[in-house]
């Protein structure tokens, strides 16, 4: 047997439509997800009993069942409430679900993260839980925010793989379709797991651009050295 | 008819998993009087300040700002009503809380502190809010600190913009809670006069300490609560010089058995 790559030559375009698929339902995912993820992660937070057994049902019902079966019970299921999906946004949609679960997690805990009172002196000089979320709560955990959302976001755009058993034609689909043409598994797989690493190399460099920005203004009083700047007051005052 | 007063308190409890916290207290704090609320730890006092601005909500009784309702009220049918949160909000700002940890917003300036609450709660152009929000940091003598962030700040730089913000506000009343415990002692000479400045201005203030000598010095009328009642209140002379209530009492001795000079009843001289 020889590593012959050039099998591929025909298939190329096969091949990258597929990757433009997976991207485009990664981002949908990411964007549905991560919305459903912060609004979970408020429901679980709020006071009450209520509306917190509502998110941790939601949280621990999409994190305790195999992501294969989660798509299944989409896809298949769907259709008895009715509703009858093409196979890309059902699964998209299931992709979404599950992220939501995770991202929900880590906006959850790094609000908890978050000293309690700063939350507080925002509701009691008057404003209101939205308001203090927005002005004092986000801008002080966006940062934190970045590093295990990025980890999640890359194990879902991997996960979407799985897309592929339900027909969804992406990066994972088409690489089974060329290779059931060329009889030539491992150089398909191999080309397809570059092209997948590719993705995640772009994910993780966007997201350290996207940490470097968000933390700007954080990173310019975090530099600087808490004990000299009291020296320095404390020295400025006796003068 | 004499205006209400400022603040006024009945029959307020709060209990925690069956025992009280607070426990059917009642307190009125008239317009420009500085009122020190002393007590052995735990016994009610930061409950107490919390339940005044709803980040604790009281299981029954009453609360008045000025003479309007906060948080319930009993309606005309002598049904009691309780408050939206919206309803609870608006009324909040009237409300100035110091906390102890000052709970200032480490992500802005100085003067950003002072700035945000009055732009996204009272809708001040911001214009305004920054020509407030530097006058009330001048007087305060934070003129040349205010693009500073919190960190960059001294603990008792840190307080004063902590007062500066809830000034901003146009509060009626004034909370204070511990403001003397999270500085160095050599401060305390310090909040001690910022307390006064606002005095002067006639500013209306219920203070949190367990400094009794600072309770003594700043306030107007002293408040001693233990087990969440407020057992004894009186002149602040009267009640340390001649406490009535034998737990006062006990109070006092172990305080001033710590530290002797703490009171020297003599050495207040409040007239002068």
């Amino acid at each position: 047997m020889h590593f012959n790559p050039a099998l591929l030559f025909d298939y190329w375009p096969l091949l990258l439509q597929g990757a433009w698929l997976t991207v485009q339902v990664s981002a949908f995912a990411l964007v549905i997800g991560y919305a459903a993820g912060v609004a979970v992660a408020m429901f679980a937070l709020m006071p009450g009993w209520l509306p917190r057994l509502a998110a941790g049902l939601y949280i621990e019902t999409l994190r305790n069942i195999p992501f294969i079966i989660l798509i299944f019970v989409v896809y298949y299921g769907l259709p008895f409430s009715g509703i009858r999906l093409p196979a890309t946004v059902a699964g998209t949609l299931a992709l979404a679900l599950f992220v939501s679960a995770y991202y929900a997690e880590i906006v959850r805990a790094a609000i908890l993260a978050l000293p309690r009172g700063q939350f507080e002196s925002a509701r009691a000089i008057g404003m209101s839980p939205v308001q203090a979320m927005r002005h004092v709560v986000a801008p002080q955990i966006l940062r934190a925010l970045v590093p295990p959302s990025t980890n999640m976001t890359l194990t879902m755009m991997k996960e979407s793989a799985v897309l592929s058993s339900i027909t969804v034609p992406e990066l994972t689909y088409q690489s089974l379709v060329v290779q059931g043409n060329t009889f030539a598994p491992f150089e398909v797989f191999a080309a397809v797991a570059s092209i997948y690493w590719l993705i995640a190399i772009v994910i993780a460099e966007f997201s350290r651009r996207l940490e470097r920005r968000v933390g700007a203004a954080q990173i310019e009083s975090i530099n600087r050295n808490p004990i000299a700047e009291r020296y320095l007051s404390l020295v400025a005052r006796r003068a | 008819m004499t205006a209400p007063p400022v603040l006024r308190v009945s029959a307020l409890t709060k209990c925690f998993f069956g025992t009280a916290a607070v426990d059917d207290l009642y307190l009125d704090v008239h317009e420009g009087e500085i009122v020190a609320l002393i007590g052995p730890s735990g016994c009610g006092k930061s409950t107490l300040l919390r339940c005044l601005t709803w980040l604790e909500q009281p299981d029954d009784g009453f609360i008045e700002v000025t003479g309007k309702p906060f948080g319930r009220e009993l309606t005309n049918g002598g049904v009691v009503r309780r408050h939206s949160r919206r309803e609870i909000d608006a009324l909040r700002p009237k409300i100035g809380i110091v906390f102890q940890q000052f709970n200032l917003w480490p992500h802005m300036t100085a003067l950003e502190n002072v700035v945000c609450p009055q732009v996204v709660v009272l809708g001040r152009p911001r214009v305004e809010a920054v020509r407030r929000g530097e006058e009330q940091l001048a007087r305060l003598g934070l003129a040349e600190r205010m693009d500073r962030h919190p960190r960059a700040l001294s603990g008792g730089q840190q307080q004063r913009v902590a007062i500066a913000r809830a000034l901003a506000m146009d509060p009626a009343l004034m909370l204070f809670d511990e403001p003397t415990s999270a500085l160095d002692p050599e401060l305390v000479g310090e909040v001690l006069s910022v307390l006064r400045s606002l005095a002067e201005v006639g500013m209306t203030m219920l203070v949190v300490t367990h400094e009794i000598g600072f309770a003594a010095n700043v306030a107007d009328r002293i408040a001693f609560m233990d087990r969440g009642r407020i057992l004894e209140e009186g002149p602040a002379h009267d009640i340390i010089a001649a406490p009535r209530e034998p737990r006062l009492r006990n109070f006092l001795d172990l305080v001033l058995a710590n530290r002797p000079h703490a009171i020297p009843g003599t050495r207040i001289n409040k007239t002068e």
